[in-house]
């Protein structure tokens, strides 16, 4: 009996505690609706060294609505890991949060991410390149604002290649040292689909699978094989090429914005920011493709107060929050208006990375298989740096990548 | 004169085998300390990036130790450094005497579940912690534990929480001290709670000192359920969330070396118990004290 007691008073312990954590309501005083919207961006984005851009830009937002009394919650999640949070519980997560757009699929599975229509549809397509739409963009819906896009180019040494070698990576290798990761299958693509090789169709079509097979796959991983032995080619992994720029021995290597700043402090003056180089692959020049992706501001399906969360988010992709970022934080616009300011396209680093999505990329696909293509490219890289992949053997190893790419998975 | 050659090829066998044995324990012992004189050079590394062509720094610098206390706009490692700390405090005492007071009574009391409980015991050890890892996320926050200071709560609960099932060990040490003496004690007035603290504790210190140490190392260590409770909330990091944080692509160039730093000092705390209990330590491991 005692015993039973006990069980009863557990259970009505819980139930009790349950209900007080449900319990949340949004009241309204003074005329103005209370709001209370929670806010996930990068750390660097609040912090004071980088100027606070995201408080900053959330107090404003708040000034010019005089009709919300808004309490943000700030939370700290990267546009890669927010996908993961918000789909792990998307009760409980940000109403307004950064997000990479390969990730998109990830939300939108989960259902997590709002769709965003009507006047705000018009105003963020009005200000977006269509590329840079699509990256966000599935079954017809638009699922965020942009706010920079995310890719990868080539940083060189100025001092070591000219404007002319920079166009041809053969070129650069006959005059300096180049580094590029291999190994890494985010990269490693690049050279496949510079030789037509394509990612479900267009990047979005499931049902057309991958194809990176046949003679002209085969071409580049031959090619790659030769490159891999070149004496003034260097694997780029865990760091070891920016290491090289830093003591000299590498001239050329291949990253994104991230490492802005490690390769300026490396190279100072002789800095050289450009676009991707294109290949000779059997006496024909073959253009490098970078995956490339955008980063963007979603918005939480479960959030209680919907218009002020999708304002907000319309807002931090604004061309005003956009300008901000860049001054504090050095995160590339992708605004065209902004692209149009002098002071902003005038910036190499701009420059290249906007050629690069524009001109040297293909958008890089969402659609769930995707996951299937890293694995598989990837021990491509390792078996031409470990020697497994051979001449004999490039077209029976490109036809199994290939397989694999398109199988279901493990 | 054969007898004295003897001795003498005696000893100089016993020589050669000291020495083979000795090459072969220095070189085992330079394979297990390789890796931590590295982590510890590294941190002394003045050199940026994560990739240097060189073993030895070309120079040494304290600076990504003071990095690690005086940076703190992007990564507070002195506040991750305090929630850890408090966080494997509470859970090291809470689970402690979970650990004891079940082994406690599975080795002297007499009840029916008791068989059955063991078993029990013995085929949830079997699972990894992990897998109940998102339910364990639900009925946090059901109870509304997965916000603000209260998520260190909730680290605690989840760190001592399972503690009653790993009894083993204690269990074992327990049925070695005899029963005769709780008898005895029993019959001079005690109760079963003064047996446990005035006679079975005090007779069982190598099995406590065992007890607090694996119970403080685990929540110190631990990544997993810290990465799932604390999701977005900066303020509630753990030392394990910071350190993986260093190693993103974002910030590996310019934290390596703070990371090793990093790596160096959380082992320290775990460093100085391990020195002030090593000699109970291996008492624990080794068997029992003998009535």
């Amino acid at each position: 009996m005692k015993k039973r007691g006990l069980a009863v008073l557990l259970t009505a312990a819980l139930a009790v505690s349950m209900f007080a954590g449900c319990g949340s309501g949004s009241g309204s005083g003074g005329g103005k609706e209370n709001i209370r919207l929670m806010v996930w961006s990068p750390s660097e984005d609040q912090s004071k060294d980088s100027g606070e851009w995201l408080q900053t830009m959330c107090e404003k937002f708040a000034d010019e609505h005089p009709e919300w009394d808004i309490t943000f919650v700030y939370g700290v999640a990267d546009e890669a890991s927010a996908a993961g949070q918000v789909a792990q519980d998307a009760e409980a997560s940000a109403d307004v949060f950064m997000y990479a757009n390969d990730t998109l699929t990830t939300m939108t599975d989960a259902n997590a991410l709002a769709k965003f229509g009507g006047k705000y549809r018009e105003e963020i397509e009005s200000t977006n390149s269509e590329e840079v739409i699509a990256s966000l963009t599935k079954d017809g819906e638009l699922y965020g604002v942009p706010f920079t896009t995310n890719t990868w180019f080539m940083y060189y040494d100025k001092s070591v290649f000219s404007e002319e070698d920079i166009k041809n990576l053969d070129t650069m290798l006959e005059k300096g040292v180049v580094s590029f990761p291999l190994t890494n299958s985010w990269y490693l693509p690049a050279f496949y689909i510079g030789n037509g090789c394509t990612l479900f169709g267009d990047g979005t079509d499931e049902s057309k699978g991958v194809d990176f097979g046949g003679d002209k796959a085969v071409e580049v991983t031959n090619y790659l094989i030769d490159l891999e032995k070149n004496p003034n080619f260097r694997i780029d992994a865990d760091g070891s090429g920016i290491a090289g720029l830093r003591d000299g021995s590498i001239s050329a290597i291949f990253s994104g914005s991230w490492d802005a700043n490690a390769v300026k402090e490396a190279l100072g003056d002789n800095m050289g920011i450009a676009a991707l180089p294109t290949f000779t692959l059997n006496g024909e020049e073959k253009q490098m493709m970078a995956y490339a992706g955008s980063k963007a501001i979603g918005v939480n399906p479960n959030c209680d107060d919907m218009v002020a969360a999708v304002e907000l988010a319309v807002y931090l992709g604004s061309a005003e929050a956009q300008r901000a970022h860049y001054e504090l934080r050095n995160v590339i616009p992708c605004n065209t208006e902004l692209l149009e300011e002098e002071a902003i396209s005038g910036d190499p680093l701009v420059m290249a990375q906007n050629n690069t999505f524009n001109y040297t990329s293909i958008l890089q696909p969402f659609v769930s298989k995707m996951n299937n293509c890293w694995t598989p490219v990837e021990n491509m890289g390792k078996g031409i740096r470990n020697g497994s992949v051979t001449h004999d053997n490039a077209a029976e190893q490109t036809e199994s990548m290939n397989e694999a790419m398109n199988s279901g998975g493990i | 004169m054969a007898a004295k050659t003897k001795v003498r090829s005696a000893k100089k066998r016993r020589f050669i085998n000291n020495t083979i044995v000795h090459v072969v324990l220095a070189i085992l012992a330079f394979i297990w300390v390789f890796p931590i004189i590295w982590v510890i050079l590294t941190s002394f590394r003045a050199e940026k990036g994560s990739y240097v062509s060189t073993f030895f720094p070309q120079s040494f610098t304290l600076d990504n130790y003071v990095k690690l206390f005086t940076d703190t706009s992007i990564l507070n490692f002195p506040q991750m450094f305090m929630n850890t700390l408090f966080i494997a405090v509470c859970s090291c005492i809470l689970s402690t005497f979970y650990v004891l007071a079940v082994s406690y009574c599975l080795s002297r009391l007499k009840f029916k579940l008791r068989k059955p409980y063991m078993n029990m015991a013995m085929i949830l050890g079997l699972f990894p912690g992990f897998m109940s890892m998102i339910a364990v996320y639900f009925i946090l926050k059901a109870i509304g534990l997965t916000e603000g200071n209260l998520i260190k709560l909730a680290l605690i609960l989840c760190y001592s929480g399972g503690a009653g099932l790993s009894f083993q060990i204690a269990k074992g040490f327990f049925d070695t001290v005899p029963i005769a003496v709780d008898e005895a004690a029993l019959l001079d007035g005690c109760t079963r709670w003064q047996i446990f603290t005035k006679i079975t504790l005090p007779l069982s210190k190598p099995i406590v000192i065992y007890t607090v140490l694996t119970s403080f190392m685990s929540p110190w260590l631990d990544f997993i359920f810290a990465k799932v409770i604390c999701r977005a909330n900066s303020d509630q990091y753990t030392v394990a969330i910071g350190l993986w944080n260093m190693l993103q692509k974002e910030y590996i160039d310019s934290w390596y070396t703070s990371f090793a730093a990093g790596a160096v000092l959380i082992s320290i705390p775990i460093a100085i118990l391990f020195l002030f209990m090593q000699r109970y330590y291996v008492d624990g491991m080794s068997g029992a004290v003998k009535g």
